[in-house]
């Protein structure tokens, strides 16, 4: 039960139920201020960038990058697991904290939720392009087909990867748009000009809020919160597995399920935080999305830092415990010291202690803070990944086909482009789509308080 | 065909579960509710049950049942591959992919479900009988001729009940189906 006088209104400023919509549908009403059009460019440029690189691996082959045999994984995988890991957010906070009813999740579901179909959509761009020949990558669609072997590898974890990656792009947009709908019927009844009436009642499936589409909508958001949180578990899990099960030093060990699982809520819920900062700060959110609620989300972080921090420790610990001479060469002469001592060092520190600093409650009410310290969780996020990959790869068993790997700019160019897609997705979803799920707002606005008063 | 409904307007969820309470104690039938989010005891109260959870369940049961028999059939019966002499019915390694595979049916058969049941999809042509319901209305509609169940009119008691609107509409029947 959400108690109220301990924690405080989820909604503050006395809001009726109609200034809620107002407030929240306002910034689609407006004109495209002048900042969004400048970053829509920038992003539009990055994308850009991004397609040439894209088109020159399409059509010269992965030469153009920097992998090599030894390092045949190189920032395609990195930035794979690092934008998956980011596309955890939305699960975790959607789906986790709705079957935890946890009611503060209702402000910022929505934005997390659109994050994830985006960071997910960029993520499955990585494996296709790292196949090599993207046009053959129907090969892994199960069919019985005429190609040699008959069906697909069903005990590879790379099979179950697609699978479970289209599972959760599905399963999250669908979250995510049938959480719009009753938002996007308040859109459409309340627009004067045609077209938008037009365009949000189709978008709207006819959504007229009587208990016969309540009662159903529940029971569809139960079915699939329940269900995609084993999905996000399975997810990364999976992705792990995909190290794990190799013989590679620093990869095969029984720890890196559970260990990227918890990673990649920690990047979601910290790609969050700096998202809501900006939309809090940018469209005047701060009665929706409060300080108890970035409050709350910081107090997640530090717990998640935490065992991150013994993650790092206990491998360090079961390699020098296993006296396993490559494990420990991995750890103590090619991470914690050695040739990749700066990515291993900027992982620890990032993720495992800089968060420490979010105990004190001084620093998490400096907001300016708070979001450099997210921004720097996402930097430390990409250097675990680049420090799994890499240095397991380029040193391993036999020193004669060790390997340094540094990317070309075609791989940098993905990435960037990457960023700029996700950019642009997550603008687009600024300008057209409630940034905070106002049914599920307004229905939260009570908790706690009985007497609460609207005109 | 008679389409005539008294709507009443509530500005509040405690007004129209209170309301819901007392044109129920004059045996009166609602029509329908259409509210700006969920409301429990509305739902419950116009007699409404899903069995979408259980019909997931099933779905789920049915979904597993027959993707482990597709990963049989094809990973042992119809072409078995030799993978370092490992054995072709290999049920661990099936287990993972079946949990996905499962979820991933599960959500197309309940998004579908949830089409067919709640009666959306794009482009449906729906009645809404006012359109304050999606923004800051709760709103009750009920047959005209089922007024006159009650003992006093029932404009008096919907407003008694604290409605701060009532008033008589033709609202058309939706015809979906």
């Amino acid at each position: 039960m959400y108690d109220r006088e301990i924690r405080g209104p989820l909604v503050t400023g006395n809001k009726t139920f109609g200034q809620v919509t107002t407030d929240i549908i306002q910034p689609l009403e407006q004109k495209t201020p002048l900042w969004w059009k400048a970053v829509f460019g920038i992003s539009i440029l990055a994308s850009l960038w991004g397609f040439y690189a894209i088109y020159i691996t399409v059509s010269q082959g992965i030469g153009t990058w920097g992998v090599n045999n030894a390092v045949g994984w190189g920032w395609a995988i990195i930035n794979f697991v690092w934008w998956i890991g980011i596309g955890h957010a939305g699960t975790a906070f959607s789906i986790f904290l709705l079957i935890l009813r946890q009611k503060w999740r209702t402000s910022i579901n929505r934005a997390a939720e659109a994050m994830t179909v985006v960071a997910v959509g960029c993520a499955a761009l990585f494996p296709a392009l790292h196949m090599g020949r993207v046009w053959l990558a129907f090969f892994i669609i199960p069919y019985p087909n005429t190609r040699g072997p008959l069906w697909v590898n069903y005990n590879s974890p790379l099979f179950w990867d697609f699978i479970a990656i289209s599972a959760y792009l599905l399963i999250s947009l669908s979250f995510w748009y049938f959480g719009m709908v009753p938002d996007f019927a308040s859109i459409r009844d309340r627009a004067k000009s045609k077209v938008k009436k037009m365009v949000y009642g189709l978008l709207a499936f006819g959504w007229t809020g009587s208990t016969r589409e309540w009662l159903r909508y529940e029971g569809l958001s139960y079915v699939l919160g329940g269900i995609a949180a084993v999905l996000v578990v399975s997810v990364h899990s999976i992705v792990s597995t995909d190290f794990a099960v190799s013989v590679i030093p620093g990869w095969h060990t029984t720890i890196f399920p559970p260990y990227f699982v918890i990673g990649a809520i920690f990047s979601g819920f910290a790609m969050v935080m700096t998202l809501m900062i900006i939309i809090r700060k940018l469209y005047h959110l701060q009665d929706y999305i409060t300080n108890a609620h970035l409050n709350a989300i910081s107090k997640i972080l530090i717990f998640i830092s935490l065992i991150m921090g013994t993650a790092y420790a206990t491998e360090v610990f079961m390699a020098w415990y296993s006296g396993n001479e490559y494990e420990i060469f991995t750890f103590f002469h090619n991470r914690i010291t050695g040739e990749y001592t700066f990515q291993f060092w900027a992982m620890v520190v990032c993720n495992a202690i800089i968060p420490q600093l979010l105990w004190s409650k001084k620093i998490r009410k400096n907001l300016t803070i708070v979001f450099i310290i997210s921004l720097i969780i996402n930097v430390g996020m990409w250097y675990e990944r680049f420090n799994i990959v890499i240095t397991s790869l380029a040193n391993d068993y036999l020193p004669s086909s060790w390997a340094p790997y540094s990317p070309t700019w075609v791989e940098i160019g993905t990435y960037v482009g990457t960023l700029g897609l996700f950019a642009i997705g997550v603008l687009l979803f600024f300008r057209y789509i409630p940034m905070v799920a106002i049914h599920e707002v307004k229905s939260v606005m009570n908790a706690g308080n009985d007497e609460h008063k609207h005109s | 065909m008679e389409n005539k409904r008294i709507i009443g307007v509530f500005d509040s969820e405690a007004q129209l579960v209170s309301a819901i309470g007392q044109v129920q104690e004059n045996h009166i039938r609602i029509n329908e509710i259409y509210t700006p989010y969920p409301v429990m005891k509305a739902i419950d109260a116009m007699g409404k049950r899903s069995i979408f959870t259980f019909a997931a369940f099933l779905y789920g049961l049915f979904s597993a049942l027959a993707i482990l028999a597709f990963l049989y059939y094809t990973s042992v019966v119809d072409w078995p591959l030799n993978f370092g002499g490992k054995p072709s019915s290999a049920f661990p390694s099936f287990i993972v992919i079946t949990i996905v595979l499962t979820i991933f049916m599960v959500t197309i058969l309940s998004l579908l479900t949830f089409s067919v049941r709640a009666k959306i999809w794009p482009g449906k042509a729906y009645v809404l009988p006012d359109a304050r319901s999606t923004d800051d209305k709760f709103i009750m509609v009920i047959d005209r001729t089922e007024a006159d169940k009650a003992e006093k009119p029932l404009e008096t008691l919907l407003k008694d009940a604290g409605a701060s609107e009532v008033y008589e509409k033709e609202v058309e029947e939706e015809n979906v189906f």
